[in-house]
């Protein structure tokens, strides 16, 4: 299918992003229930219904040409967002496969990839970019594959290496995150990667994810939804600049609430790599404000109660501690009391 | 593995490489290019016999760039459940077979300082495609080739090329052995090592190198895991209200669906948790295989994990 | 944002010998003397051959370096080097490893500081967990890696501290990288500038 784009929204300064109503419609609500709390809530990454987020492998929407723009400003003041550990090449050509073959089946209006053996064309109109190399060469290609493919797509890029029973976060692309920094944890186990998630760890959330992890199959990737909130439409919320963003988070009124504070939705996919045996995570974000979400009455009632009723660690370890009063009064004449259907559509 | 996750594959060349060994290559019906994987994988290949279907796993041997066909090789073994006999007798240039996508329980490290591979017999096929692999990084590696005879020692060829000065090659016939000592005692930091081939190999090896001070993360040897089989056994579905016979190569799991039950699953390796049954009646034991489980839901006896778990009973009872 | 309780954080436990390993390789700091000869005596008992297959690396002030070579010997150390600064030990401990070889376990006992440094070259070599003990004694001041201009700061004893290039003010948290030898420094009035809480010894 064809996305128009939206090329000169900004998630910065003035912070121009906005949903299209399409946008809103598909907006992958992660509360099936009036209720969260974590749960190993993984399944297969299989096509799902036309026009919504998990229709293909990788979403494209109508921010792409924007996020990606945004994506080479943060690299260009902090190029330490993308690293790789020398041993990773070959799982960077996987990953550089993995978004080639997918964006160009999925999107041939927009992205081709012509192969010949190992030469290979990449056509990625969106962005005007035309290049001709040869796989497995690195020199043949203007960044690392990994860093020159992420620039592409929309999204954070996190690869692991399997080894010891474990998964190691040895490089990635890193520029849209919910407060973690790739340039400390690279290098990580997967349990000292996600140390600074409370209850999970008590909860052997993450004693299972791995297990299952470390047994996925090639061609069988898995999904899951996880969720935070961001005030102002802003990617880039990482600890690296949080001496930039920390200040917005005391900057939300009743009067501003509806714009400001969005949610923030990461589709997260995990592929088993076929050359390196790794594993590549992604972390896509999706942000839609509290304005646009209360324009779908059962959404706004449902966000209502699981914001209203969270654990406090769980608020804290999402930032939301200093605004939450704020958005679930702002959220409160939205909800009648009754009850919702359950799952996540519109209705 | 459930059918539509296999490939559909033709038999494209088949040659005898020693007395008891056949190397095939394997390309897709469709023409498409096979999957690429990493030295070390192996597929489970789907062998439909007369009257049964063999599912047997072998070790990919090509070169992992080279995705035209894939190579297998197969020892002929007189007390095998059925599939290498199968191969060997039956199986053509022109046969079709089915195989399911790659897994790699045997891959090396990538962050290793050097590597030591070590093979017996039919188990070179693993070490082939790793030679492939460390071939395109500059790690310094060696290869140990025991065999019978010259006559057993398949791909010595393809080795030699390949490996040069780094293949060692020991010939029972002459009275040559692997010096475990010599090879394990004096290794630098960084070392990993891998081991494939019979077993009474693979426990020398492991015996000696934990004399040698060796510790487990560096230390490497083949083993599938595959719904282990085992004795025939019924079991009742309750809400479909059908019975089932279990037969002892096929899974609790593929029987209820052979039998049109549906069980949700993600990753039939005993795992995920999904396919986690409730277990409403039970005269006898349940034989659990799966990594899901806590111990004191094993000990219950009130939940199975139908992919790779069996039971060895009178009655089963199942709520599906 | 979890400030202690992360899993990161390193796991230390008194160290005893592994009798898996062939050869034993000892860093010690200071009071990480004391660990150290328990071993060597522990070893001497539980397995008396593989005193020959034992080395120690000592820093220490001149005393303890005086004191600490006769005891390590005397407790049966076929080796001993002693050292005046950690980075004059790390270096020979560099020398040591490219010439040592599988079937070593390594032991280190002193501040997680020294230790931290220490574990960053070992893993440069490759030795996983299984080849590598760890005891915590002595100064438990960290090393303070701040999140915004990338920098360390040294023997950090305070719940926050000033980042010694960037001079934000940072909070300690137990998030802890191995690659970088650190824990995390964030700044700690980010959201509202000017309120921090008062500077306590916390990591004495």
């Amino acid at each position: 299918m064809s996305v128009a784009f939206k090329p000169d929204e900004t998630f910065r300064d003035d912070f121009t992003f906005r949903n299209s109503p399409h946008a809103i419609r598909r907006f992958p609500l992660p509360f099936p229930e009036d209720k969260y709390m974590y749960s190993v809530n993984i399944e297969a990454h299989r096509p799902g219904p036309v026009g919504s987020v998990i229709e293909f492998a990788i979403d494209v929407d109508e921010h792409y040409v924007a996020e990606c723009r945004e994506r080479a400003l943060v690299l260009q003041e902090d190029p330490l967002r993308f690293q790789a550990m020398p041993h990773m090449m070959s799982a960077q050509w996987d990953c550089l496969e993995l978004i080639m073959e997918s964006l160009s089946r999925d999107y041939p209006q927009h992205f081709t990839l012509e192969r010949q053996g190992n030469r290979w064309v990449w056509t990625n109109r969106p962005l005007g970019i035309h290049q001709a190399f040869t796989f497995g060469d690195p020199a043949t290609l203007p960044q690392q594959p990994l860093d020159y493919i992420t620039r592409q797509v929309q999204g954070d890029w996190v690869v692991m290496d399997q080894r010891e029973g474990d998964l190691w976060a040895e490089a990635g692309m890193v520029t849209t995150q919910a407060d973690w920094s790739l340039n400390f944890d690279i290098g990580m186990s997967f349990k000292e990667w996600h140390g600074p998630v409370p209850l999970a760890h008590e909860m052997g959330v993450f004693d299972r994810a791995l297990k299952y992890l470390l047994g996925l199959r090639l061609n069988e990737p898995v999904r899951r939804l996880n969720w935070t909130m961001t005030v102002n439409p802003r990617l880039d919320t990482s600890p690296e600049t949080y001496h930039r963003w920390g200040t917005d988070r005391g900057s939300v009124t009743p009067q501003n609430v509806g714009d400001k504070v969005h949610l923030r939705v990461e589709l997260q996919g995990l592929w088993r790599l076929p050359r390196s045996n790794g594993i590549v995570f992604s972390v896509r974000g999706y942000l839609i404000s509290m304005r646009e979400l209360a324009t779908i009455p059962k959404w706004a009632k449902r966000v209502h109660r699981v914001l209203r009723d969270l654990h406090p660690a769980l608020m804290d370890y999402k930032g939301l501690t200093r605004y939450r009063d704020t958005v679930v009064g702002y959220l409160a004449p939205f909800d009648d009391g009754a009850p919702t259907t359950p799952g996540t559509a519109p209705e | 593995m459930s059918h539509a996750d296999t490939i559909a594959v033709r038999v494209v060349a088949v040659e005898q490489v020693t007395p008891q060994i056949k190397h095939f290559k394997l390309a897709a019906v469709d023409g498409s290019r096979l999957p690429a994987f990493s030295g070390g994988s192996h597929i489970i290949v789907v062998m439909r016999d007369v009257d049964r279907v063999h599912r047997n796993p072998y070790s990919l041997l090509g070169i992992p760039g080279e995705l035209e066909t894939y190579e297998i090789a197969v020892r002929r073994m007189e007390q095998s459940r059925g599939g290498s006999q199968f191969m060997h007798d039956t199986v053509q240039v022109g046969s079709t077979l089915e195989i399911a996508h790659p897994v790699n329980l045997f891959g090396l490290s990538k962050i290793g300082r050097k590597h030591i591979l070590i093979a017996g017999g039919v188990g070179i096929t693993p070490i082939l495609a790793q030679m492939e692999d460390l071939h395109q990084d500059s790690v310094p590696y060696e290869i140990h080739y025991s065999v019978r005879s010259p006559e057993h020692a398949a791909f010595l060829a393809r080795l030699g090329n390949r490996a040069a000065e780094r293949l060692n090659v020991y010939y029972d016939s002459s009275g040559d052995a692997i010096d475990f000592d010599g090879l394990l005692s004096t290794q630098p930091l960084g070392t990993h090592f891998y081991v494939c081939g019979p077993a009474g190999m693979i426990q020398l090896v492991l015996a000696k190198a934990r004399e040698w001070g060796w510790p487990e993360s560096h230390i490497h040897w083949e083993q599938f895991s595959a719904p282990p089989a085992g004795e025939a056994f019924d079991v009742h579905l309750a809400k479909a209200s059908l019975d089932v016979h279990v037969v002892p190569d096929q899974s609790l799991l593929e029987c209820i669906e052979a039998a049109g039950v549906e069980v949700p699953y993600l990753c039939r390796g005993g795992v995920c948790g999904f396919c986690r049954t409730d277990v409403l009646e039970l005269d006898g034991e349940l034989i659990h295989n799966d990594h899901y489980l806590s111990d004191e839901e094993k000990a219950s006896g009130r939940v199975i994990m139908p992919c790779v778990s069996r039971a060895r009973c009178r009655k089963l009872v199942l709520d599906l | 944002m979890l400030v202690t309780g992360i899993k990161s954080k390193p796991v230390y436990t008194p160290l005893a010998p592994d009798l898996t390993g062939r050869y034993h390789l000892m860093l010690g700091h200071g009071v990480g003397r004391e660990p150290l000869l328990r071993v060597l005596r522990d070893l001497r008992v539980a397995a008396p051959e593989s005193g020959a297959r034992t080395r120690v690396l000592f820093v220490g002030s001149p005393d303890e370096q005086a004191a600490g070579g006769e005891q390590f010997r005397a407790a049966g150390a076929a080796e001993v080097r002693l050292f005046g600064r950690p980075d004059e030990l790390l270096t020979d401990f560099q020398d040591v490893l490219t010439h040592s070889f599988m079937g070593t376990r390594l032991y280190v006992a002193g501040p997680e500081s020294f230790m931290g440094l220490a574990m960053r070259i070992a893993r440069q070599f490759n030795l996983n967990k299984d080849e590598v003990r760890a005891e915590e004694c002595g100064s438990a001041a960290r090393r303070v890696y701040c999140i915004h201009c990338q920098t360390a700061t040294e023997n950090v004893t305070t719940n926050i501290v000033q980042c010694k290039d960037c001079n934000r003010w940072l909070l300690v948290r137990d998030h802890y990288s191995s690659r970088l030898a650190a824990y995390m420094g964030v700044m700690v009035d980010a959201e509202a500038p000017g309120e921090r809480p008062d500077v306590k010894e916390v990591f004495p």
